[in-house]
């Protein structure tokens, strides 16, 4: 009997060093859908995927870039989503993790595939050009992933008292599980880094090469977004999407120029929640399980505490989460063992 | 095995139809409504509909225990699409369909988790807490409705009457869009209500003189209440023709014609501010409720052809013939949300469920709500609003003049206190406590309403809604009476069933109790509270003279502000003009006015003399007290009298506290001896404390005028007689 499942496309920061030679590895079948994308990115001088992915070796200073990394994080979670056997499994719907919001349009049909890649890769070009802002994480709950009494009320507190101060810009950029991602102008990021106490041996952790995403701060590149983009873009989704705030776009029953302005306006310069997304598909849809797309594997933890959190299945914490997942697999991992 | 039920049979011969083309005739498909926002209504209707077939298979199987559903009311998904989920709504109980499509408009609302939680009755069920199957929700401004009929209609036309004042003088807590409206739905059989009619003349006799009132009542016409038929055309002819109410009508089974209407109606009430009533034609589908077997009232062809004209056929045929869907598309949708619904039912069923008092009343005193803190009126200010009154502050007055003074001070430092009532205005209440006040805080603050005590309360109630601290005045305790479910029914319950997410605080004035000197007789002297004293959460207050009445106002505006709380403070009116005790011009029951700051807290008893001989009352029953007590003393009986000022919730610690070192206790109640506060009191002192106890109430009877009107109630003379007899009794 099928499965009915959610997919999950993973943001920024998922094509790591053991993902170079995704594209090749994984989907030697899919050339023809990689030389549209290269063909795309060749016609605006800028490196192509094919290239990014079968480079001899893994640079930061050019796969995380946002021009770069976009496009290339784009191919394979869009190829990933290709090969989901449909007679195992029902999509029930589609979602995504911050620049994954991009990726679910595509996979859910709302934009096609090369629609896809040019929101993708425009607004990762812009990102990058802009580079507005960076971006740190901090989380909020313990090894078992169970909320630390008041800390997620501290971290907010802290938060708001820095972004008040002269010069300083601090807001949520994320909500991602039992993290949040936070995102400020330098100013604000450095207080905190320096104000916070360190967990787990390295948080805060700055992102490179992670702009201010989702904050005020993005507001010029959401304008140029829009100018380049237009709404004629987006279609119809063939497969229910769940936004950055918990919203669900159905398939006939979508406002297209408030998908347009939902994408290049409102998800770029507001907070993005992805444990929302991941709340509303749990109780909602109530999939049998959730299918998260490659490159990598770094969005099933943030997932698994948003399952959590949301109480899905009765789980408390990570040790039922596990033993849940050993008996029958309700959290996939494209990605993994890349 | 799930159960298949008539609504199961009935919802697979209209899939059948769908797929065969069997669509009921109608109009083609006309007006603004958007193809995509028309499926998106279609998928809201299917899953109301489904939803209600879901509640009666968990009944059915012992996991689901409400089953009033929306079925042939689902056109109220294209009202939702009208409106704009920050206008509040006040639903009736067939509005699954409104909230299922308002849910959509709400990012993060998950409709079917949410409903069926609430079917199941699991704590986690976010509107009620697993309390009550209700409608609702707070992210979608959606009170929760309530199942006495048409009991929400007077409060929705407070909350329409409050955008306007909030708008130019916004509470803190406010809630409401500016250019938000209100909109309330009810059925053709509550319609005829006395409550619903007594709102509609509320609505109407304020948009008669161009008061803002930006109200939709929906009427939900489906031509039956429970098994008695509406008379046909009776709703329009009843509604169309109204003084200040603009009349619309739709066609409830067609959602483009119900979309078209309701946003002519919608534009209207929101662009003019005046209320609108759209009527809307409707079928009811499988009964009342899951209970109702409506073949034993209806014959056949009544219902089998409300069947054959089901909303959601409608909907088919004019998506279908519009390109928009096919059948195909039609029938997956209704497949898939038969998946959902069925996916979710089996998971909200292992919920938890509340299984103990204290988890169920958890909810009925609402949440503290943080206040900003403002620095008090400066002596200036209050020099500026008192006007010549302050120089009368040096002298002791009555208790009238006290509070008058009281409600000046707490206008003049919370501007979203605002008073109500019948004359409280401009003729400055019936007893001149609120004299002068329209003056210092405008008519906008002191509104002289129409003469109903629903309308009132409703007003008070709805004004609570959108951040206010209301303070209504019932100008007679007898005149509560058939108003008394704004009360018990809607306001006492509110935090309640919205676990705590909604409330309306509030601070009722009620002028009442007996001893008037030949004045009025019953309806002006009434001496019974009963009524009021077992609603849970409700908070009573009764004061005996003028400096405590100042302080426990203040203490009641504090609870309602602070602690939303619902209060209700009964005035004696007796007391009102009270100057002397024991001789003419002795002066003694006037006291001089106690600062602004001082309160008393809820809870804390009064306390005069430490003698031996406990009296136990509050009200006039102190007063009389007092005069009983000196003539006691001449005979060497000392007394202690002990004023509960605060009757709900019992003030016990404070009692069992002031009656520390007492001998004996008599306990003085002016109401009437049955349901009175002195049954609690007696029961108190036998389960708490050993002394001996008697008490004196009024006979169980009604007030007369002229000189008998004390003749029923305790007087200072038998007051001193109960006593000296349980004084000298071993």
């Amino acid at each position: 009997m099928k499965q009915t499942a959610v997919v999950i496309a993973p943001g920024r920061g998922t094509y790591n060093k053991a993902e170079l030679g995704y594209l090749s590895r994984r989907h030697p079948d899919k050339a023809e859908l990689f030389a549209q994308f290269d063909k795309y990115r060749a016609d605006l001088g800028q490196k192509t995927v094919s290239e990014l992915d079968g480079a001899a070796r893994y640079s930061l200073a050019t796969h995380t870039r946002g021009d770069n990394a976009s496009a290339l994080i784009y191919a394979c979670a869009y190829a990933d989503f290709q090969t989901i056997d449909r007679d195992q499994f029902d999509i029930i719907g589609v979602t995504g993790n911050s620049m994954g919001w991009y990726i679910a349009l595509a996979c859910a049909g709302a934009l096609d595939a090369m629609g896809g890649m040019n929101v993708v890769n425009t607004m990762g070009t812009l990102m990058q050009e802009h580079l507005i802002g960076g971006q740190l994480i901090y989380p909020f709950t313990d090894d078992s992933w169970v909320e630390i009494p008041g800390r997620r009320g501290e971290v907010l507190a802290k938060m708001a008292e820095i972004n008040s101060r002269e010069n300083h810009v601090l807001d949520i950029s994320i909500e991602l599980g039992g993290m949040f991602v936070l995102a400020g102008d330098d100013a604000g990021l450095a207080a905190f880094v320096e104000e916070m106490p360190v967990v787990q041996d390295r948080f805060p952790l700055r992102l490179a090469n992670h702009a201010g995403f989702h904050t005020e701060l993005q507001k010029p590149v959401s304008a140029l977004g829009m100018d380049a983009l237009p709404e004629a873009l987006f279609s119809q989704p063939n497969i229910p999407l769940i936004d950055g705030r918990g919203g669900l776009w159905y398939p006939k029953a979508t406002d297209l120029e408030a998908l347009w302005d939902y994408t290049l306006a409102h998800q770029v310069t507001q907070s993005y929640d992805y444990t929302a997304a991941i709340r509303t598909a749990a109780r909602e849809l109530f999939p049998d399980v959730f299918i998260v797309l490659g490159p990598g594997n770094t969005l099933g933890g943030a997932t698994a505490q948003a399952l959590i959190q949301a109480q899905w299945r009765g789980w408390s914490n990570k040790q039922e989460f596990q033993s849940a997942q050993g008996e029958q697999k309700s959290l996939i991992s494209m990605g993994a063992d890349a | 095995m799930e159960r298949v039920g008539a609504e199961d049979q009935a919802f697979h011969k209209n899939r059948r139809k769908v797929t065969e083309g069997d669509l009921p005739l109608g109009k083609p498909a006309e007006g603004p409504l958007e193809d995509y926002e028309a499926v998106a209504i279609f998928r809201a209707q299917c899953l109301s509909r489904n939803l209600d077939r879901r509640s009666r298979k968990m009944q059915a199987a012992g996991d689901g225990y409400y089953t009033i559903g929306s079925s042939g009311h689902e056109g109220m998904a294209a009202v939702a699409s009208a409106l704009r989920p920050s206008d509040m709504a006040f639903l009736h109980y067939r509005d699954g369909a409104f909230q299922t499509r308002r849910s959509a408009q709400v990012p993060g609302v998950t409709p079917t988790w949410d409903m069926l939680l609430s079917f199941a009755t699991a704590t986690d069920d976010p509107l009620s807490g697993g309390r009550h199957k209700v409608l609702g929700s707070k992210a979608m401004n959606i009170p929760p409705q309530t199942s006495t009929i048409a009991s929400h209609l007077p409060k929705a036309v407070g909350a329409a009457y409050s955008v306007g004042l909030a708008k130019r003088q916004p509470p803190e807590h406010k809630v409401l869009e500016d250019d938000g409206i209100v909109m309330c739905s009810f059925g053709d059989a509550s319609s005829n209500h006395s409550t619903a009619q007594g709102a509609i003349n509320a609505a109407c006799w304020t948009s008669f003189q161009s008061v803002p009132l930006p109200l939709l009542f929906v009427c939900e016409d489906n031509g039956i209440g429970i098994s008695t038929r509406t008379p046909r055309g009776w709703v329009a002819a009843n509604y169309s023709d109204k003084p200040g109410l603009k009349y619309f009508h739709a066609d409830g089974l067609d959602i483009f014609d119900t979309y078209r209407v309701a946003r002519e109606a919608a534009d209207y009430v929101r662009t003019r501010r005046k209320p609108a009533f759209l009527h809307l034609s409707l079928v009811r589908l499988y009964g009342h409720a899951g209970s109702d077997m409506q073949q034993v009232y209806l014959p056949r062809e009544t219902f089998e052809a409300w069947e054959d004209d089901d909303p959601m056929l409608h909907s088919a045929r004019l998506l279908i013939d519009r390109g928009v869907l096919s059948a195909e598309d039609v029938t997956s949708i209704y497949d898939e949300i038969e998946a959902q619904c069925t996916r979710i039912a089996e998971q909200v069923v292992m919920r938890p469920r509340l299984n103990d008092a204290k988890d169920v009343m958890a909810s009925i005193i609402p949440p503290a709500r943080e206040c900003a803190t403002r620095s008090p009126p400066s002596a200036e200010e209050r020099a500026a609003v008192f006007g010549s009154d302050i120089r009368q502050m040096e002298k002791v007055q009555p208790m009238s003049r006290l509070l008058n003074w009281a409600l000046t001070d707490l206008l003049l430092e919370h501007p979203e206190v605002v008073m109500m009532g019948e004359d409280v205005g401009r003729k400055g209440g019936v007893y001149g406590v609120t004299q002068k006040l329209c003056d210092r805080f405008g008519r906008e603050r002191m509104i002289d309403t129409l003469l109903d005590e629903q309308s009132i309360l409703g007003l008070a109630i709805g004004m609570g809604h959108n951040g206010f601290v209301p303070m209504p005045e019932i100008q007679f305790l007898a005149y509560l009476h058939n108003a008394e479910d704004q009360l018990r029914g809607e306001a006492a319950t509110l935090s309640f069933f919205s676990d705590g997410q909604f409330t309306n605080p509030m601070v009722v004035r009620i002028a009442g109790l007996g001893y008037q000197k030949g004045f009025g007789g019953h309806y002006h002297n009434d001496n019974s509270l009963a009524v009021l004293r077992d609603i849970p959460g409700l908070i009573i207050g009764c004061p005996s003279r003028g400096d405590d009445a100042a302080m426990m106002l203040r203490e009641c505006v504090r609870l309602a502000r602070e602690e939303q709380r619902v209060v209700v403070f009964v005035e004696p009116i007796a007391l009102y003009p009270m100057r002397d005790v024991h001789e003419e011009k002795d002066g003694l029951w006037m006291r001089n006015y106690p600062s602004p700051e001082r309160r008393i807290p809820l809870g804390e008893v009064g306390t005069t003399g430490d003698g031996p001989l406990a009296i136990l009352t509050y009200g006039n029953g102190h007063y009389l007290s007092t005069q009983a007590a000196k003539s006691l003393q001449v005979e060497g009986i000392e007394t202690r009298i002990i004023d509960m000022r605060w009757l709900a919730p019992m003030p016990t610690e404070g009692i069992l506290k002031a009656l520390e070192g007492a001998q004996k206790v008599l306990v003085v109640d002016e109401c009437r001896t049955t349901g009175s506060q002195s049954e609690a009191l007696m029961a108190m002192l036998h389960e708490h404390c050993d002394l001996p106890k008697a008490r004196i109430a009024a006979r169980d009877s009604f007030i007369a005028t002229g000189p008998a009107y004390a003749a029923t109630m305790p007087s200072a003379v038998s007051i001193a007689d109960a006593a000296r007899h349980l004084w000298a009794s071993s």
